[in-house]
């Protein structure tokens, strides 16, 4: 009798473990398993409700919540899933900023800190319809992965203004992937980290050398011939931007569609400029004005700009500058200036890559305005300011003044209405690409003499 | 009466265990095999977004070139990686079971790199060991006379994650020899020794022939181990995949949720590749079964 009662017990206690194992948490306010979530009572949360999944998924109207930004959000919960951790400078802001909303209007707001990898299980969660009221990620993804998951903040963003408040190319840009996607226009989020590319210089570096900003590839050239008779090494190269920095080298002798359309199909060789842009970066090459051991692995020869005073430039985007400072626990001088042009393509000489974490809101959402109303608060204004400063980054803001590591870049940005795509258009065949990247690797490691060449090389991989 | 009340406790005791099997095994192998054969995009996305492909995930892979190079790669690790690892894993057991002295702290310092994680790991032998200006490897070289080299370039960073992988991979599978050997009783030996048969021929004759099953049982590990290949390929190349250090899980990861600058995902292919890479375990496994016999001795 006691082994049976025993025996009971036992199957008892598996069946309730192996349930509680597989207990769905999609119903109500999503707790993380890895432990890295932060909630946040508001101090008077009142008997407020878990919202729950809405049923009226794709009713972006949400005309009943709306109310003006500094509204009384009493009772209403919100969850936030970040791509930052919450001891990130990015995470400290954001914390402060949910403080904040929380302080001013009654609303709860649970953050849940996913790091990078929130790409990973975010199209899962929303469809799902896990409970996400916003959420971070890279501005191009939300516009094509997300799309069908996304809020339209058209009307919102108009009630507020932001087209004031932010760069417009991220707003043509997205709506223009999702119209690529989806056959229609859709204003899917709101840029929080911009990012712009260029060339990332040692303004101090350069002033003692007596040289200028270049804005042609001759003028580029002569300046690192100046830069190496001073003692300077003109360029820092890890492999990890390879592409990135030879995509912006072809982008101006190519359309980067058109270098899109030969990624995807090939045709290297039949295109005569790819030859041409090879020829003058191996040229570049072979006249030493790569950094010391360059290409590197990522990140030494990024960090030789901070931890000596012998290497003046990399061709990056903007965070470059604030990991570099942070490494070498120093302030550097830093300037940008837009890739140069080559004489005969002024048309392809203005352009510049750009790109952007950004925030947006499920179509599930409940509370849409509040969750809008919380994302205008981190993306403009005096949080914006302070992620800007403590972080490094360009203010999301334009009114915003960019820290002393991003100096030039507002203008940039500003200036920005067609952006190059990160790699432009090299990295179009992601299929490809790892071959595609290790032969533009090796054209910077001196394997190709000619860049005839190189690109034969390239067509030899379809 | 009593035989009916047992079969009801056996069947309430291995329900759960066979549900759970079922749901959290079965069904996902059973939906990535379907899903292989259609056009998916997002890796959950409801079945009715599934569109018939027949056999053109695989066709797309198989005509890949990263995908070759991936197991390329990938064949490269188990193949050199694998005659490296378990050569030295064997050296190392049969010394430390020679009665040699600080055994425990020559296994426990051979094992260590295993307690670590692999990230550091990684780091040390990127940051400290193949670092051109100021790593072990060029400073070496330089005490030399010689010239140092650029130990991540294309043509070399394959070799360099391989050593870095095998150096921390030895001491596992060197502890599961030990035991191997630590099994076999010293009878046989001290009967070989008097008959004067040496370490050699005990060696080849004795230890060998009894440690075929632990053989299985390495190379049987060794091949997952090989398979499920992929953070040393993301700690060598961390921002983007480089065809040097890409392998097929990292291709799968790739394919299934898009890539640094590029979007585009596709999950009936990532199932593709998922089961490629079951069924090149199957077919490990399989061969080991057929050519490593451990049911013909007996000791």
């Amino acid at each position: 009798m006691k082994k049976k009662v025993l025996s009971l017990l036992l199957a008892a206690v598996m069946v309730t473990g192996l349930t509680a194992c597989g207990t769905n948490e999609g119903g109500g306010n999503s707790k993380s398993d890895s432990g890295n979530e932060t909630s946040q009572e508001s101090e008077d949360a009142g008997d407020s409700e878990d919202t729950g999944d809405s049923e009226d998924a794709g009713d972006s109207e949400d005309a009943g919540d709306s109310e003006a930004a500094g509204s009384n959000y009493e009772g209403v919960e919100l969850t936030y899933w970040s791509m930052w951790a919450n001891t990130e400078p990015q995470g400290k802001v954001i914390q402060a900023a949910v403080d904040k909303f929380q302080e001013e209007t009654g609303a709860k707001v649970t953050i849940e800190w996913k790091n990078r990898d929130v790409k990973d299980i975010l199209n899962s969660a929303l469809e799902s319809k896990e409970k996400i009221d916003l959420f971070e990620d890279d501005y191009k993804r939300i516009a094509q992965n997300y799309v069908d998951y996304v809020a339209d903040l058209s009307e919102m963003a108009e009630a507020a203004g932001y087209a004031d408040k932010s760069y417009a190319v991220f707003d043509t840009q997205q709506k223009a992937w999702a119209k690529d996607k989806t056959g229609s226009e859709k204003y899917t989020s709101v840029a929080e980290q911009p990012q712009v590319g260029g060339i990332f210089y040692r303004k101090d570096l350069f002033e003692k050398a007596g040289v200028e900003v270049p804005t042609t590839w001759t003028e580029f050239m002569e300046v690192c011939k100046t830069l190496k008779e001073n003692g300077i090494q003109p360029l820092a190269l890890d492999t990890a931007y390879a592409s990135f920095a030879f995509g912006y080298h072809l982008s101006r002798y190519v359309p980067e569609e058109t270098i899109g359309e030969m990624s995807e199909e090939g045709g290297w060789s039949s295109n005569a400029d790819v030859a041409a842009a090879a020829d003058s970066m191996i040229e570049f090459i072979n006249a030493g004005y790569l950094a010391d051991g360059a290409p590197d692995e990522w990140p030494n020869s990024q960090n030789k700009i901070g931890m000596s005073d012998e290497v003046a430039m990399i061709i990056c985007a903007n965070y470059v500058t604030t990991e570099v400072n942070n490494t070498a626990g120093v302030e550097l001088e830093w300037g940008l200036f837009n890739y140069p042009g080559v004489e005969g393509k002024d048309d392809l000489a203005a352009s510049a890559y750009a790109g952007a974490n950004s925030i947006a809101i499920t179509d599930y959402c409940e509370n849409k305005q509040a969750a809008f109303d919380l994302a205008m608060m981190i993306v403009t204004g005096e949080i914006d300011q302070q992620m800007a400063n403590e972080a490094g980054q360009i203010p999301a803001d334009p009114a915003n003044q960019a820290p002393a590591s991003q100096d030039g870049t507002v203008e940039v940005l500003k200036a920005t209405t067609a952006p190059l795509a990160w790699n432009m258009g090299i990295g179009e065949n992601a299929d490809l690409y790892p071959k595609l990247d290790e032969c533009v690797i090796q054209l910077f490691e001196g394997k190709f003499a000619t860049g005839a060449d190189f690109a034969k090389a390239l067509d030899g991989l379809y | 009466m009593k035989s009916k009340k047992n079969r009801l406790f056996i069947i309430a005791f291995t329900l759960p265990c066979a549900l759970s099997l079922f749901i959290m095994y079965l069904y996902p192998i059973m939906r990535t095999v379907i899903m292989s054969f259609f056009g998916v995009e997002s890796v959950t996305a409801r079945t009715s977004e599934w569109s018939f492909n027949g056999v053109a995930n695989y066709q797309k892979i198989f005509s890949s070139p990263t995908f070759h190079q991936a197991i390329k790669n990938m064949l490269l690790i188990w193949v050199v990686g694998g005659i490296l690892v378990l050569s030295f894993a064997l050296l190392f057991a049969v010394i430390l079971t020679s009665g040699i002295r600080f055994k425990k702290f020559f296994r426990a310092a051979i094992y260590m790199p295993n307690i670590i994680s692999a990230v550091a790991l990684a780091t040390m032998w990127i940051q400290y060991i193949y670092n051109q200006e100021y790593g072990l490897l060029n400073k070496f070289l330089e005490a030399l006379g010689l010239e140092g080299r650029n130990w991540m370039g294309t043509d070399m960073k394959f070799w360099a994650m391989l050593v870095a992988f095998v150096f921390g991979a030895v001491g596992y599978y060197m502890l599961i020899f030990i035991n191997g050997i630590e099994r076999i009783s010293g009878d046989i030996f001290e009967a070989a020794t008097i008959d004067g048969a040496n370490k050699i021929q005990q060696f080849f004759s004795i230890t060998m022939p009894l440690l075929r099953s632990i053989f299985k049982t390495n190379i049987t590990f060794w091949s997952i181990n090989c398979i499920s290949f992929f953070l040393w390929s993301k700690m060598f190349a961390p921002v983007n995949t480089e065809a040097s250090t890409v392998v097929p899980v990292v291709y799968l990861y790739d394919t299934v949720f898009g890539t640094t600058g590029n979007v585009t995902r596709d999950a009936g292919a990532g199932a593709a590749i998922g089961v490629v890479l079951s069924l090149f375990i199957a077919i490990v496994y399989f061969i080991m079964n057929k050519v490593i016999k451990d049911d013909d001795l007996e000791f």
